[in-house]
């Protein structure tokens, strides 16, 4: 599997992560800085993927030969068309975890910046991975990222998804008994792959089953979904 | 047949991949294997036979995910033990069998929520279960903290030999960062039968793993890697059964002697495996361990001064007192993270306080320093229950400080250092109390030395402290020190540790006295200090040793250490100590604020301080957020600036004994199952800001706990925070046990998913929609 190096982080996602909005104070500007430079220093990015055919049935999508169904149907609208799947999961590391609790103890200010920064980063790592899945599947079509979670396709896939994935093995990728990923900058996700081009909906709030309790919508901003 | 018989041969054959195997044979991916132990037996069975027939040795049973936590509802008792009656019967007299155990698949904490004592009791089950095997193994750990939980399982509930693997990537560190010479020391200290590696990668990228391994251990090396890596595609593995066999003969080379294959390998790479091996020459030299301790990703090997950091201690200390009295164990954190970054290597952990549970706060304290710091531990109490619990929950290798010439100190101590593969500071003292000369002190360390031995501790463990007397009051003793340390160092070969400050006592500048003691004691031969590392000039003083005797290579730490141009100031520092408290705050300067507060208290009373200048810019700042003029990390920026004020203000209230003023307590907790705690921890920062005092509970808090720290604290006001639509659930349960008792409080609720209409819906007085409007609920609740 090839590596993965973050060079940099998106600081301005991240500040609009943290309900930033405007013009970056110095003092706000140096707090990023700062912790951009130490979080790179912990974060250790790791991911992998794997290709399955998959099945439509009445409720569901089948990952075949698997025991993973994924159930819902804005994943079964998401995936319509395809007669592939990649499942790529995700993480930046533990040692993120314990950088970020630690800041926690000396500085509030930074613990938050740096808990923005890691979220992230993992959004670079996975767009990152979506390069090296195409490029290693040349000529085909895929969808976006649909992850456990969005819509109505439920968090508690993550489980068999792990499992199928051997992910704790592979990448030291956890579950909690509560559906949480740890470590907790990790993603799942699930993106159909096509011969054709697929046509599919904009991601946006429509898709989201956040939409209703939102803190970006609040604001009367969109999270970039 | 046993293990220590196998261990003549010249090595010894393990099986390959199980999971690989029953894929082929059709199992689906994702499914629970272990579960064919039940519904075909003889597949399992047909599996054994063929690793046998390639020349296994040893077989391990289809046991690797079969926990509680795993197996969702089935049986662990009755699918291991069918796991090993299947292997047993393959095996008959050709091979023993192995209990196989695998990681459980949650983490433990801080980072999940497993802790160790729920990670030992899943073990233990498995282990009951599997009493019927030859060998118990654990293998692809990524954790040490959960294998460390696994083998004192394996201790205390069987008597049969221990082999244990790690998973390590190529950067010699597995996915939780635990390095090879903290696998190695502390496994060696546990005492398992034969460690090595396991899983992630393939022979050739391996190789240089285990010859890392074989600087730390002297117990046989283990290695069972995959077959390489697997194709995303096709799922196939991209090394060849004879390229795979080749290339184990590095390791074999290397000194390797018990070989397998994990992920992708089958019988076919094991039966290569043999007849290279057959033909390769099998060579271990027995090698010295060097004198280290560890954190479980950090080693600190003792081959010169090394800071053992002193802070963490209450005697003497108000605030530490009181910290301890409060549970609050942020502050000793924060003692913690201020002396690593001044420069200590190892830090002393002594939480002794007559009126509290030392044993349940040394464990908490353990459990929360490991967590947020690399530095190696050392345990230090007088009470043998508290070294045992702290020793039990430590994930590494510590220090036990410490045990004394005197025979009840002896057999009380010694079999726990022993037991938990720790080393330990003994004191050159007796029931006679300390000998005036060195040559008495020698025969204590001695005595220490032979009675470590005895009970199977290795010399490199056993470091002495020759004990500082006060200068002032007993001069002639201070040469005795060093001389008694120079000979324990000289003639037993050992490693010595001294307390410095001591010496001092009762005379004026006493800080050139400390400094002066310590490089002498250095010259005498003294490995482990024990001093206040954030004083500069003690820190300094072992810097400028090194630098002086060759230690420090071209004076690069030195260099590091004191060279300003290497650590760039950010741009905020530069106004230091030029602005004004209003202003520090107002611009979220944290270090400018605390120097301006400290400066401010020359001429101010501290209440006319908070009154008239910090509630009022945090009340700027919060109407400011509010209205939408500044935002979120703007307004963490001022509370933290705000808080690095009243932390100076309140060390100098409590120096004069005037303890500033509570508003009252308020309760706050992020519910059971989640533990993302940031929001709740913006929302401490702010209220403890207004003069509120906050028992933090946590992150994944059960429902119980805040019931109760509702009851014991009398709060008027309960926040739970919950940032997951699945731990909304334990919210409302929460809320719901705080009525059933009765419990006189309001409930806030905050997080992400939250909404007014769910916050009526669960039962909460209110919804607080960001942290300033916490403050607000606080204000019209408690006052």
């Amino acid at each position: 599997m090839q590596k993965i190096k973050l060079e940099k982080l998106n600081r301005n996602e991240a500040l609009r992560y943290m309900g930033h909005r405007g013009e970056v104070s110095t003092a706000l500007e140096a707090l990023m800085e700062k912790c951009e430079a130490e979080l790179l220093e912990h974060i250790s990015p790791a991911f992998i993927y794997k290709v399955f055919d998959i099945e439509e049935s009445d409720e569901a999508v089948n990952v075949c030969s698997t025991t993973l169904t994924l159930r819902g149907k804005d994943i079964r609208e998401h995936l319509s068309g395809c007669s592939r799947a990649v499942l790529l999961c995700a993480t930046i590391g533990p040692a993120v975890d314990s950088f970020i609790r630690k800041k926690e103890i000396t500085d509030m200010s930074s613990a938050f910046a740096a808990d923005a920064l890691a979220s992230a980063a993992i959004e670079q790592v996975c767009t990152m991975a979506d390069e090296i899945i195409k490029s290693q599947l040349p000529d085909k079509f895929f969808t976006w990222r649909f992850s456990p979670g969005y819509g109505d396709f439920p968090l508690d896939t993550q489980r068999d998804f792990l499992n199928v994935m051997n992910a704790q093995k592979r990448i030291g990728l956890c579950l909690e008994e509560s559906n949480i990923l740890t470590p907790r900058k990790s993603v799942t996700a699930v993106a159909g792959i096509s011969d054709h081009q697929v046509e599919r909906k904009k991601r946006g709030c429509a898709s989201c089953n956040m939409a209703s309790k939102c803190n970006f919508r609040k604001r009367g901003e969109h999270c970039g979904f | 047949m046993d293990f220590k018989s196998l261990l003549n041969n010249k090595y010894i054959l393990l099986d390959g991949a199980m999971g690989t195997m029953l894929q082929e044979a059709g199992l689906e991916a994702g499914g629970i294997p272990e579960l064919l132990n039940l519904t075909d037996p003889e597949l399992i069975e047909s599996i054994h036979k063929k690793y046998i027939a390639a020349g296994s040795n040893i077989v391990y049973a289809n046991t690797f995910g079969a926990n509680r936590y795993k197996l969702k509802g089935n049986s662990v008792e009755e699918i291991i033990s069918a796991g090993i009656s299947i292997a047993k019967k393959a095996c008959g007299e050709k091979a023993l069998t192995a209990l196989d155990i695998g990681p459980i698949g949650q983490l433990l904490e801080p980072t999940g929520t497993l802790t160790f004592e729920e990670a030992y009791s899943i073990f233990k089950e498995q282990i009951i279960a599997g009493r019927n095997a030859d060998i118990i193994v654990f293998e692809t750990m990524t954790d040490l903290y959960e294998l460390k939980a696994a083998v004192l399982a394996a201790r205390e509930n069987s008597d049969k030999p221990i082999l244990c693997t790690m998973t390590f990537e190529e950067n010699m560190r597995t996915f939780t960062g635990c390095s090879i010479s903290s696998m190695a020391l502390t496994l060696n200290g546990l005492g398992v039968d034969a460690m090595g590696i396991n899983c992630s990668l393939g022979p050739k990228q391996l190789a240089p793993v285990c010859e890392e391994l074989m600087k730390w251990t002297n117990v046989p090396v283990i290695l069972k890697p995959n077959a390489g890596l697997p194709d995303p595609v096709t799922n196939k593995y991209d090394v060849l059964p004879e390229d795979f066999a080749e290339q184990m003969k590095t390791a074999a080379l290397h000194g390797v002697s018990i070989f397998g294959g994990c992920c992708g390998t089958t019988p076919e790479y094991i039966s290569k495996l043999k007849s290279v091996l057959e033909e390769t020459d099998i060579k271990r030299e027995k090698i010295i361990i060097p004198a280290a301790v560890c954190s479980s990703s950090k080693t600190v090997i003792i081959n010169q001064p090394r800071i053992i950091g002193e802070r963490i201690n209450p005697t003497g200390k108000k605030l530490f007192k009181e910290a301890l009295r409060k549970h609050d164990i942020g502050y000793i954190l924060n003692q913690a993270i201020e002396q690593t970054h001044a420069g200590a290597d190892i830090l002393d952990v002594n939480v002794g306080l007559p009126e509290i549970d030392e044993k349940e706060m040394m464990v908490s304290a353990v459990k929360a320093i490991q967590g947020i710091t690399d530095a190696p531990l050392q345990i230090d109490s007088t009470i043998p229950e508290v070294l045992e619990a702290a020793l039990r929950i430590y994930n590494g290798k510590p220090i036990v400080n410490s045990v004394n010439g005197e025979e009840k100190s002896l057999e009380t101590v010694l079999p726990l250092v022993k037991k938990y593969g720790a080393s330990v500071v003994g004191l050159t003292l007796d029931q006679n109390g300390i000998p005036p000369k060195a040559e008495d002190r020698f025969k204590i360390a001695e005595k220490i030395l032979r009675r470590a031995l005895e009970y199977g501790i290795p010399k490199e463990d056993v470091y002495i402290d020759c004990l500082t007397l006060t200068a002032s009051a007993e001069q002639e003793a201070v040469m005795e020190t060093l001389k008694a340390l120079k000979r324990v160092k000289d003639e037993l070969g050992l490693k010595t540790v001294l307390g410095v400050s001591n010496i001092s006592f009762g005379l004026p500048n006493r800080a050139m006295i400390n400094q002066n003691f310590l490089t002498m004691a250095m010259a005498y031969g003294l490995d482990l200090p024990i001093i206040n590392p954030n004083i500069d000039a003690m820190t300094g003083a072992v810097r400028t040793f090194k630098l002086l005797t060759n230690i420090d290579k071209n004076s690069t730490e030195f260099i590091a250490a004191y060279n300003d141009a290497v650590p760039q100031k950010p741009v905020t520092e530069k106004k230091s100590g030029t602005v004004s408290l209003s202003y520090a705050i107002e611009n979220g300067l944290k270090e400018d604020s605390a120097s301006a507060t400290a400066e401010m208290l020359k001429n101010h009373a501290p209440m006319e301080i908070i009154n008239d200048i910090l509630i009022p810019a945090l009340d700027k700042a919060g109407a400011n957020f509010e209205k939408g003029t500044i935002f979120l990390p703007q307004l963490i920026l001022t509370a933290g600036a705000a808080q690095s004020a009243f932390a100076v203000i309140r060390e100098k209230m409590t120096s004069e004994n005037a303890e500033p003023v509570s508003k009252g307590k308020i309760v706050l907790a992020t519910v059971k199952g989640d533990i993302h705690d940031i929001g709740k921890n913006i929302v401490k920062v702010l209220l403890e800001n207004y003069g509120y005092t906050v028992i933090d509970l946590g992150k994944d808090v059960p429902c119980e706990s805040v019931v109760k720290a509702a009851i014991e604290h009398k709060v008027k006001l309960v926040g739970l925070s919950a940032l997951m639509t699945t731990t909304l659930k334990s919210m409302e349960e929460t809320i719901s046990l705080l009525r059933q008792n009765n419990v006189n409080c309001k409930v806030v609720v905050g997080g992400a998913v939250l909404t007014q209409e769910y916050a009526d819906q669960i039962g909460a007085d209110f919804y607080a929609k960001d942290a300033m409007e916490t403050v607000n609920i606080a204000k019209q609740i408690v006052g």
